[in-house]
C-alpha cells in the first residue's frame, strides 16, 4: 500500500478562500441523487467483488475508555485474519485505536500488512489548544502509528474563524509529514450540506490526505449524503490541484447492504481509481462480521449466524 | 487496476402472462373486432413479437360508442360516493399488481424497469386514489353549481407513459361522471388491456370503460364519431392540430397535451452539481421520450465549460441496456420509426455545425437503441434547437443576461415546461413570471403529482390535467 | 353475558391503557355491561404527551399518505361493520337505523379520506398583492385538538367529530361519555390502520371531572365541543382558554369543507420577484 504523494497537496490561504467562496448545494436534489444511487442492484460476482473490497477497506476500530491491551490483542488478531475458516478472506486495512494503545497494536500487527491508525488532536471534541493537539499527535507517531485521524476545530468553524481551522490542520500535517493524515469533519454536527462542503474543501486545502465523516462518538454518524458531498469535494479539488484525496466513512455503517451503497457512490462519482484502501476506508467494528456472513452466504447459499466468526 | 462492473440483475418476466391475441373491450367484455384485423406488438429491446392486438375500425368505434351510451345510463345514476368506491378499488388492485404492470410496461414499451417500478406505477395508483377522492365532492371543487360531465369521452394516449397516461385520462373522467372510450398507442397496448381486466374484476358497470386498440385510423374514427362529446388527446402537435381542425364543425369539448422543446435554464449562481443532475434527468429520463423534456440547455456563458465538463462526466455513468435489468438507466427507443427520426435529426445537427458528444457505452445487437447525446456550439436557428427530437439528445445554447435567457426560452411555438436553476429565490420568481410555459420547475425537473395541474401554453396544447384545475377538463359549465 | 368478558380501555399513544387512577364507570348496554376508564387529570396529561409525539409523526406523512391511512381505516371498519351495528342495536337503535348509520359512517370516512390531499388547494391561495412580491397563504395544522364528542349513539357522528381535525393534520384527543363503547371499539380498528401512534387518542370518562384540567392545559391548542354543554361549562372553558389563547370551537360544522376550517392556521409568506 503506497501512500506517498508526489505533489504537495496544500493550497495557500488565499487560494482556499477562493475555493470556498459561494458554495451552493441544493439539499432536495442531492438527497434524490443519493437515493437513486441506492437503487443499484448489486448481485452475484459483482456483490462478491464488493464484499471483498469492503474487507480490505475496513479500519477495525475500538475507541473506548475501557480499552485495554487485552482488547487490542483480540482485535488485531481478527484484523489480520477475519475469517479463520476461509483463508481467501483478506486482512483489513488497519486498526484504529487511542494513542495509549498504539504500541501494543503495533507490536501485534508487526508481521502483517495491517496498519495502525491512531486518533489524536483531542479526539473526539477537539476542544483544546493547538499545543495539546500537537502533543498527542506527536506521541501517537512516536509510539509507531502509521496513520493519524484528527478532528477539525468545530468551535472555530462555527465561530466563522475558518483561517484558524485551516492553520491547525496545516500545523498538524507538519507533525504528520511522514504519516498518512485523515481529517474528521464530524458531519453530524456540521449538518448542512454547505457546511460539509466547506469543511471538506478547507481540510483538503490544508493538506489532508483523507477526509473522514465522523468520530463515531455522536449519534449522527456517517451518511451517504455526506459521502456523496465529500466525493464531489474530492473531485473538484482534484480538478483544481491534480491531487487525489481519499475518503473514510465511519459511524453507523452496520451492514453490508449499506456499505455496498457507499461503494456505488464512490464508483459512480469518483471511479474505480478510488476503489482500494489507499483512497477509501470504512471505519467500523461490526461491519466486518456482516460482510463475512454475506461472503459465506454467497458461497454456501445459506443465511449464516454470527457465531461462526471470531470476536474482535 | 480493476474496475467494478455490475452483474446483470434481471427482473423476471414470469410474473406476466400475455395472451397470443386480444380483442377490443366493450360492454364489459373482450370481443372480436368487427374489422377482423390485428396488429403485432413487439418488444423494442429485442424485436420479439409479444402479441397480436385488434386493429379497430369505424364499426368497432361504433360498437364502443353504443356500449358507452348504455354505460352512461347506469353511471349517471350512481352517487359520487359509489363512483369513488369503484375508483378506490381500481387503485388498490393496481397497487397489488404493480410489479406485474411494471414488467409488462417495460416489455411492451422499452422503458427501464427501475422507472416503471419506481415512477410510473406508483404515480398510476396515486392518480386513481386522488381522483377517487374528488368523485364525492365535486360540488365543492369549484365554487359554482353549474358543472356537469360531458357524457361520452374519447381519449387517445401516447406510447411514452402508456399506463400513466391512461390514469391521467381515465381516473378524472370517471370520477367526474363521464364514461370513456380509450384508444391506446399502436405500439403500447398491453398495459391498457390488463387494466381492462381489472375493470372486470372490480365489477365496473359494462360500458363505463371501453378500449379500442388500433392505429391512427382507429383514432381518427373515434375523433370523427358524432356522439362523442369530448376528446382528450396527448401526442404530437401535428396530430393535435389535425384533431382541432377535424372537430371544427362540432360543439365538442377538447383538451390537447402536445409536444415541447423545453428550456432548462442554468444561471451562474445555480447549485451546479444538482443542476447537472436536473439537466441529465430532464432529457435522459425515459430515453427523452417525454413531452416536457428539458431538451434545450440554456446555459449562462460564463459557466459553460465547467458545466459541460461535469455534464459529460455525469452522462458517462448512464447505463443503456436491457429494460428488465434493474441497473439500466436508459432503455430502448420505442420503435424503429422513432429511432430513425432521432438519428436523422442528429445527423442534421452535425451537418449544421453542432459539436456532438456521445457516451461510449456498449449497445445490445438487437432492438432499438440510441446513446445519450449532447450538442454544444449549437445556435438557436439550428433544427436541433427548434424541433422536438423526442429522444436522448440535448442541445446547448448560451445566454449572457437574464432577459436573454427568457427570450431564448420563449422563442419557440412550444410552451409546455421550463426549468430554472439558480439559488436566488427572487430570480426564480422573476423568471417564472416571464416564461411562457404551463409547468415551471425551479431547482428540480420532471416532478409530477396527481394534485399538480399539468398542461401547455401556445402550441403545446390547452387544458390542464391533474389537480383541482384538472377537473375542469371533464366538467362543462351548464349555461 | 359473553363467556369471555371484554374490557374496553383508553387508547393513548398506540397503546390500550386503564386509567392511572384505577377508576371506572359503568356503561350498560342491552346485552352486556362494561366498566370503562374514568379518565383522570393525569390521564389527560399523558394523552397530551402522546398527542405531541403523534403530531410530529402525523405531520411527517405526505397528504397522499394520510389519504392512504384513512382509506385503510375504512377497510378495517368495513370488515367489522357488523360489530358496530351490534353495539348500536345494544344501545337502543333499531336494526335498520343501525345499518343506515354504519353505512353513512363509511361514506363519511371515504369523503374525509379523499379530502386529506385536497383541502389545502381549496383553502389556501396565492394573494394578488400590489407590488413585486410573491405572496402565498399556506395552510398549516393547528396542532393538538381535544374533541368533546357528541353523546349520540351513532358511528357516523363519532367519525364526524374526529375526522375534520385529523384530516387537516392535527393530532386528536377524542373524549367520549356514556356512548364510549363505540369509540373504544373504534380504537381497535384505528390501531390496525397505520395511523402513527398518538395521532388519535380515545378516552372515556365524565367531562365535568376534567373540564378545568383540559381547558387549562396550555399544550392543547384547540378544543372542539361537539356535545351540547350548559352555558356555565362553556363560560368556564372560555375563561380558562383565555389564559393561553386556546382556540375554542363550540358546535362546529360536522360536514363539508366548513368542518375543516376551524383546525387550520394560515401562514402567509412573502418573497420578492427580481433579477
Amino acid at each position: 500500500m503506497s501512500l506517498t504523494k508526489e505533489t504537495k497537496n496544500t493550497l495557500s490561504w488565499s487560494d482556499t478562500v477562493e475555493l470556498i467562496d459561494n458554495l451552493r448545494v441544493d439539499e432536495v436534489g442531492l438527497k434524490e441523487r443519493v437515493a437513486s444511487l441506492a437503487t443499484r442492484s448489486i448481485k452475484k460476482d459483482s456483490k462478491l467483488q464488493a464484499l471483498n473490497y469492503i474487507v480490505t477497506m475496513c479500519d477495525l476500530t475500538t475507541l473506548e475508555g475501557e480499552d485495554t491491551e487485552g482488547k487490542i490483542g483480540q482485535m488485531t488478531a481478527k484484523a489480520i485474519r477475519p475469517d479463520p475458516s476461509n483463508i481467501e478472506v483478506p486482512s483489513v486495512a488497519a486498526v484504529c485505536v487511542y494513542p495509549a494503545l498504539v504500541s501494543k497494536a503495533k507490536e501485534m500487527t508487526k508481521n502483517s500488512n495491517v496498519k495502525v491508525a491512531s486518533v489524536s488532536s483531542y479526539f473526539p471534541s477537539g476542544q483544546a489548544p493547538l499545543e495539546s493537539k500537537i502533543l498527542d499527535t506527536q506521541f501517537a507517531i512516536d509510539q509507531g502509528a502509521d496513520e493519524i485521524d484528527i478532528v477539525i476545530n468545530r468551535k472555530a468553524f462555527f465561530e466563522g474563524d475558518y483561517r484558524k481551522m485551516y492553520d491547525e490542520i496545516v500545523a498538524l500535517k507538519e507533525v504528520c509529514s511522514s504519516v498518512h493524515l485523515k481529517t474528521i469533519l464530524e458531519v453530524g454536527e456540521l449538518r448542512t450540506y454547505e457546511n460539509i462542503k466547506k469543511a471538506s474543501l478547507i481540510s483538503l486545502a490544508a493538506g489532508s490526505d483523507f477526509i473522514k465523516t465522523s468520530t463515531g462518538k455522536i449519534s449522527d454518524g456517517s451518511s451517504r449524503e455526506a459521502c456523496y458531498l465529500m466525493a464531489k469535494s474530492v473531485w473538484d479539488y482534484k480538478e483544481v490541484t491534480g491531487f487525489k484525496a481519499g475518503i473514510k466513512v465511519a459511524g453507523g455503517i452496520r451492514d453490508s447492504k449499506d456499505a455496498i451503497r457507499y461503494l456505488v457512490i464512490v464508483n459512480e462519482e469518483l471511479g474505480s481509481d478510488w476503489l482500494n484502501p489507499d483512497y477509501f476506508r470504512f471505519g467500523a467494528s461490526s461491519l466486518v462480521d456482516d460482510v463475512l456472513k454475506q461472503i459465506k452466504k454467497l458461497k454456501t447459499n445459506a443465511y449464516q449466524s454470527g457465531y461462526y466468526f471470531p470476536r474482535g | 487496476m480493476n474496475t467494478w462492473e455490475y452483474a446483470e440483475s434481471i427482473e423476471s418476466s414470469s410474473i406476466v402472462s400475455i395472451e397470443k391475441k386480444y380483442g377490443i373491450f366493450f360492454d364489459g367484455q373482450f370481443q372480436s373486432p368487427n374489422s377482423k384485423k390485428y396488429l403485432k406488438t413487439i418488444s423494442p429491446s429485442t424485436e420479439e413479437v409479444l402479441s397480436s392486438v385488434a386493429l379497430g375500425n369505424k364499426s368497432d368505434i361504433d360498437s364502443a360508442v353504443e356500449s358507452a351510451k348504455s354505460g352512461l345510463k347506469v353511471w349517471s345514476k350512481l352517487s359520487g360516493t359509489q363512483r369513488a368506491k369503484y375508483l378506490f378499488k381500481l387503485a388498490r388492485l393496481i397497487q397489488e399488481r404493480s410489479r406485474e404492470f411494471a414488467v409488462l410496461e417495460s416489455l411492451d414499451g422499452g422503458k427501464p424497469i427501475k422507472e416503471s417500478r419506481d415512477f410510473d406505477l406508483p404515480q398510476v395508483a396515486a392518480n386513481f386514489f386522488y381522483f377517487a377522492g374528488w368523485a364525492d365532492k365535486l360540488d365543492i371543487s369549484w365554487n359554482t353549481k353549474g358543472l356537469k360531465p360531458y357524457g361520452i369521452v374519447g381519449q387517445i394516449i401516447p406510447w411514452n407513459f402508456p399506463l400513466l397516461m391512461l390514469s391521467w385520462k381515465v381516473a378524472p373522467a370517471l370520477a367526474t361522471g363521464n364514461v370513456v372510450i380509450l384508444k391506446p398507442a399502436e405500439s403500447t397496448p398491453l398495459t391498457a388491456l390488463l387494466f381492462a381486466e381489472l375493470c372486470q374484476e372490480v365489477g365496473l358497470p359494462p360500458g363505463v370503460f371501453n378500449l379500442v386498440t388500433g392505429d391512427g385510423t382507429t383514432g381518427a374514427a373515434l375523433v370523427q364519431h358524432p356522439d362523442v362529446s369530448k376528446i382528450a388527446f396527448t401526442g404530437s402537435t401535428a396530430v393535435g392540430k389535425y384533431i382541432q381542425n377535424e372537430t371544427a364543425d362540432r360543439d365538442i369539448g377538447l383538451t390537447l397535451e402536445l409536444g415541447g422543446k423545453a428550456a432548462n435554464i442554468v444561471f451562474n449562481d445555480a447549485a451546479i452539481d444538482q443542476a447537472v443532475e436536473g439537466v441529465v434527468n430532464g432529457i435522459f429520463f425515459n430515453q427523452g421520450h417525454v413531452c416536457c423534456a428539458g431538451s434545450r440547455l440554456v446555459l449562462q456563458e460564463d459557466i459553460h465549460d465547467e458545466f459541460v465538463s461535469k455534464l459529460e462526466k455525469r452522462m458517462q455513468s448512464l447505463r443503456v441496456g436491457n429494460p428488465l435489468d434493474k441497473n439500466t438507466d436508459i432503455g430502448a427507443i420505442n420503435s424503429k420509426e422513432q429511432l430513425d427520426k432521432i438519428s436523422s435529426l442528429v445527423n442534421e445537427g452535425i451537418a449544421e455545425g453542432g459539436s456532438i458528444f456521445q457516451t461510449d457505452c456498449d449497445l445490445p445487437t438487437d432492438g432499438y437503441w440510441f446513446r445519450p447525446t449532447l450538442f454544444t456550439n449549437a445556435q438557436p436557428s439550428y433544427k436541433i434547437s427548434r424541433e422536438e427530437i423526442f429522444g436522448p439528445v440535448l442541445t446547448t445554447l448560451t445566454f449572457r443576461t437574464p432577459e436573454e435567457a427568457i427570450e431564448i426560452s420563449n422563442n419557440t411555438e412550444y410552451g409546455l415546461s421550463a426549468g430554472i436553476w439558480t439559488e436566488k429565490g427572487s430570480k426564480i420568481l422573476w423568471a417564472a413570471d416571464r416564461l411562457q410555459a404551463g409547468v415551471i420547475w425551479a431547482n428540480t425537473f420532471n416532478k409530477f403529482d396527481p394534485s399538480s395541474p399539468f398542461g401547455g401554453y401556445k402550441e403545446s396544447g390547452f387544458g390542464r390535467e391533474g389537480g383541482r384545475h384538472g377537473l375542469l377538463s371533464y366538467l362543462k359549465v351548464q349555461s | 353475558m359473553n363467556e369471555i368478558k371484554k374490557t374496553y380501555k383508553n387508547y393513548v399513544g398506540g397503546k390500550y391503557l386503564r386509567s392511572e387512577s384505577g377508576k371506572t364507570f359503568r356503561i350498560a348496554l342491552k346485552s352486556e355491561f362494561y366498566e370503562v376508564p374514568l379518565t383522570s387529570r393525569k390521564d389527560v396529561r399523558d394523552a397530551v404527551v402522546a398527542a405531541k409525539k403523534g403530531f410530529t409523526e402525523w405531520q411527517k406523512l405526505t397528504p397522499y399518505n394520510r389519504t392512504q391511512v384513512l382509506y385503510r381505516l375504512s377497510e378495517m371498519l368495513e370488515g367489522n361493520i357488523e360489530t358496530y351495528q351490534q353495539i348500536l342495536e345494544d344501545s337502543g337503535l333499531s336494526k335498520s337505523k343501525a345499518k343506515e348509520d354504519t353505512k353513512q359512517a363509511l361514506d363519511s370516512l371515504i369523503w374525509y379520506a379523499g379530502i386529506a390531499d385536497k383541502w389545502e388547494q381549496m383553502t389556501g391561495n396565492l394573494n394578488p398583492v400590489a407590488g413585486e412580491y410573491f405572496n402565498i397563504s399556506h395552510q398549516e395544522s393547528l396542532g393538538i385538538v381535544f374533541t368533546l364528542n357528541s353523546d349520540e349513539n351513532s358511528l357516523n357522528q363519532l367519525l364526524l367529530n374526529i375526522l375534520p381535525s385529523l384530516v387537516t393534520g392535527c393530532s386528536v384527543i377524542s373524549f367520549n361519555g356514556d356512548n364510549s363503547i363505540m369509540a373504544l371499539k373504534l380504537a381497535e380498528d384505528i390501531n390496525n390502520s397505520d395511523l402513527p401512534a398518538g395521532a388519535l387518542n380515545i378516552l372515556s370518562g365524565k367531562f365535568d371531572q376534567i373540564i378545568d384540567d383540559v381547558s387549562n392545559h396550555v399544550e392543547i391548542n384547540a378544543m372542539a365541543i361537539y356535545k351540547q354543554l350548559p352555558s356555565t361549562d362553556k363560560k368556564i372553558i372560555r375563561e380558562n382558554a383565555s389564559k393561553s389563547l386556546k382556540r375554542i370551537f363550540i358546535n362546529p360544522p360536522v360536514s363539508g369543507l366548513e368542518s375543516l376550517l376551524p383546525f387550520i392556521e394560515t401562514k402567509t409568506v412573502w418573497h420578492p420577484k427580481g433579477r
